[in-house]
């Protein structure tokens, strides 16, 4: 049997329909941007994830202890097959790819262009590594490639004026500080469409990055997931794991600068979203007052009959839920159709940012594509129950404090 | 039936209006014993509403000594004055003041509710309408009710949780004679059955002719206090039985 207080609450809700509806339509129209806001955060992030990721700093990095401080691309894993073992057994994980870094000077005739190659794994590369995809002229690296193939970035052969096929010496501080030479053939160009981008590849296999450097083993295991959101339970299982003198970076560690932008991004869309939810409280709040105001007597009555303040407190809070429940269904009503068109098309940003955007090192689609997921439905009820019931508060405590003797000689 | 539930000594009122005070109660003297059938009378002004509301615990005096039911309404916390009400006290009112969005017998049982009483609470809600003759309009909400009807499940309410002091203010202000009349059978019916104590403010003399003490307030004092001896027994209507009663009541 349901009580009473609760059919009183939400038969109270339908007695003036137009000011309801106006306000179930305020809610819902809140829910929904705040949904489409959130749900555009959530997409940005993953965006911004998978593109940091998968622009080779991967979801975890195991690094040399040491290595975060240092940078120094000459440090070597501990247990360079322990860690890669490790990685490779941990759930969730998607790609695993081993790598080492050297600075070396790349030269060709006159021109000289400092730069980090990088050692690879190019089967491993194949998956982990985006820009694989980005071969303008000749191929990516093989497992089994000739002796000093390499992959450059447009910007690097520009600057070299070196073309496909066309031989470079390159300098290297190896084992001990010595000074090491070697040459490598340009077997592929990469261009991803950020000059920044182009100017930083050089990538190596890992047997000639080790052939050139005399350091053997690799100076990381890039680990990418599947989820990037288990990245920090991820992390914790493979630090368990890995050989002692290494350690596990995640993407913020790597990238700190990067993860701060995207943090003042999520903080500035949160602001606004706070804005927009702050004015439907406040609209929430009026129409609210308003029925409480009009019931003043009604209320006396209550209190006549011994109605205390909490259960009139919990009464006018019933009601302001009925609403967030309408408002946030119609607002999961509207908003749906715009998440679902977004999610499947993506806001293209081109027209404001460029084709593409790099920061960091890291190349941005300039599409962001919404995040729909189960999350939607507790998110609108959090966000409406949680909106009309703040928006109740001030109405409720009004009702509770009705004073019934001066409220009933009023009325009379 | 010589408890006493109310003792008021010396009690005042005064409100406020800006930096006017308007004394409404300027030293009520008065005891109400149980059982007691007690109309309040006097002219517009002289306090009767406002005694009713300090003796119903809605209001606090100014000065003076209330008491209802041993406890001094002055020391009484807004919650404590609450639960007073719910326990003890009933009310009924001029202009019935029923919650429109719900039924007779909602309304009715709503108080139950209050009262924390639990699976049987409509069962007994829908018991005092029948003891009233509203059975059959138990589903019906104030708007499709009388002003006598409405009265009448306004006197379920307020007798339903079974207080011992009901108080009424004007009740048959709204009603015409017939209606006026049989409310005030029903009233004392509830009294004499249940062993209530009734007291109600009213202008109507028919409604004073039902009292069995009569105060007279006059300019916020008790100017005369009558009790009549020897009560008769009493019966619904003359010659009419409860159900009969009930069939009487038109809009």
């Amino acid at each position: 049997m349901a009580l009473v207080a609760g059919k009183y609450a939400l038969r109270s809700v339908g007695r003036n329909v137009r000011r309801t509806a106006l306000s179930v339509l305020g809610i819902a129209i809140g829910v929904a941007l705040a949904l489409f806001m959130e749900s555009m955060n959530r997409g940005r992030e993953g965006l911004f994830a998978r593109a940091a990721a998968y622009s080779g700093s991967g979801h975890l990095r195991v690094v040399p202890r040491g290595w975060r401080l240092r940078r120094d691309p000459r440090l070597r894993l501990a247990g360079f097959e322990a860690d890669l073992a490790a990685a490779r057994d941990l759930p969730g994980v998607a790609v695993v790819a081993p790598r080492a870094r050297a600075q070396v000077l790349l030269a060709m005739g006159t021109h000289v262009v400092p730069i980090e190659a990088v050692g690879v794994d190019p089967e491993a590369e194949q998956r982990a590594y985006r820009f694989v995809r980005n071969v303008v002229a000749g191929r990516w690296l093989r497992p089994d490639d000739e002796p000093g193939a390499a992959v450059v970035g447009q910007a690097v052969a520009d600057r070299l004026e070196a073309e496909l096929g066309d031989d470079l010496l390159a300098t290297v501080v190896g084992e001990g500080g010595r000074i090491e030479s070697g040459m490598l053939r340009i077997v592929g160009i990469v261009r991803t469409g950020s000059e920044e981008i182009d100017a930083s590849i050089c990538q190596v296999t890992l047997g000639e990055l080790e052939r050139l450097t005399g350091l053997r083993g690799a100076g990381e295991v890039t680990v990418l997931l599947s989820d990037h959101r288990s990245a920090p339970a991820a992390r914790a299982a493979l630090a368990a794991r890995i050989a002692p003198g290494d350690e596990v970076l995640t993407f913020e560690d790597l990238a700190p600068e990067f993860k701060g932008h995207l943090e003042q991004d999520k903080a500035t869309n949160r602001f606004v979203n706070g804005i927009i939810l702050l004015i439907v409280v406040l609209g929430v709040a009026s129409a609210q007052l308003a029925a409480v105001l009009e019931r003043r007597r009604e209320f006396a009555v209550l209190s006549a009959l011994g109605m205390r303040a909490r259960r009139m407190v919990r009464l006018v809070l019933l009601e302001a839920l009925a609403l967030g429940l309408a408002g946030g269904a119609l607002g999961l009503a509207l908003g749906l159709p715009v998440l679902w068109l977004f999610s499947t098309r993506g806001l293209d940003l081109s027209r404001l940012m460029g084709a593409t955007w790099s920061f960091q090192g890291i190349l941005i689609e300039p599409v962001i594509y919404g995040d729909l997921g189960p999350w939607i439905v507790p998110y609108v009820l959090a966000v409406a129950l949680g909106a009309t019931a703040l928006a109740s508060l001030y109405p409720a405590w009004f009702a509770a404090r009705t004073d019934p003797a001066v409220a009933l000689r009023v009325a009379q | 039936m010589s408890d006493v539930i109310l003792s008021a000594r010396g009690v005042t009122k005064i409100f406020r209006q800006g930096r006017i005070e308007v004394p409404a109660l300027r030293g009520v003297d008065l005891e109400v014993r149980t059982g007691e059938f007690l109309a309040l009378v006097g002219p517009s002004g002289s306090g009767k509403t406002t005694f009713l509301n300090l003796a119903g615990a809605l209001d606090v005096p100014t000065g003076g000594e209330l008491l209802v039911f041993g406890k001094r309404i002055a020391d009484l916390s807004r919650a404590a004055r609450a639960e007073l009400r719910l326990r003890e006290l009933g009310f009924v009112f001029q202009a019935y003041n029923l919650v429109p969005v719900l039924t007779a017998l909602e309304n009715v049982e709503f108080v139950l509710e209050l009262q924390g009483v639990g699976g049987e609470r409509r069962e007994r809600a829908r018991a005092v309408l029948d003891e009233l003759g509203l059975g059959e309009l138990a589903d019906r909400r104030p708007a499709e009710l009388s002003g006598g009807q409405q009265q009448r499940v306004a006197v379920a309410r307020a007798v339903a949780a079974r207080p011992r002091l009901v108080l009424a203010d004007e009740p048959t202000a709204n009603l015409d004679g017939e209606n006026a009349e049989i409310l005030m059978h029903l009233m004392r019916d509830l009294r004499d059955r249940h062993g209530m104590t009734f007291v109600f403010s009213t202008h109507d003399p028919r409604v004073v002719a039902h009292a069995v003490r009569v105060v007279t307030l006059v300019d916020g004092r008790v100017a005369r206090d009558q009790e009549k001896p020897g009560e008769a027994p009493h019966e619904i209507l003359p010659g009419v039985g409860k159900a009969e009663a009930a069939g009487h009541l038109g809009p």
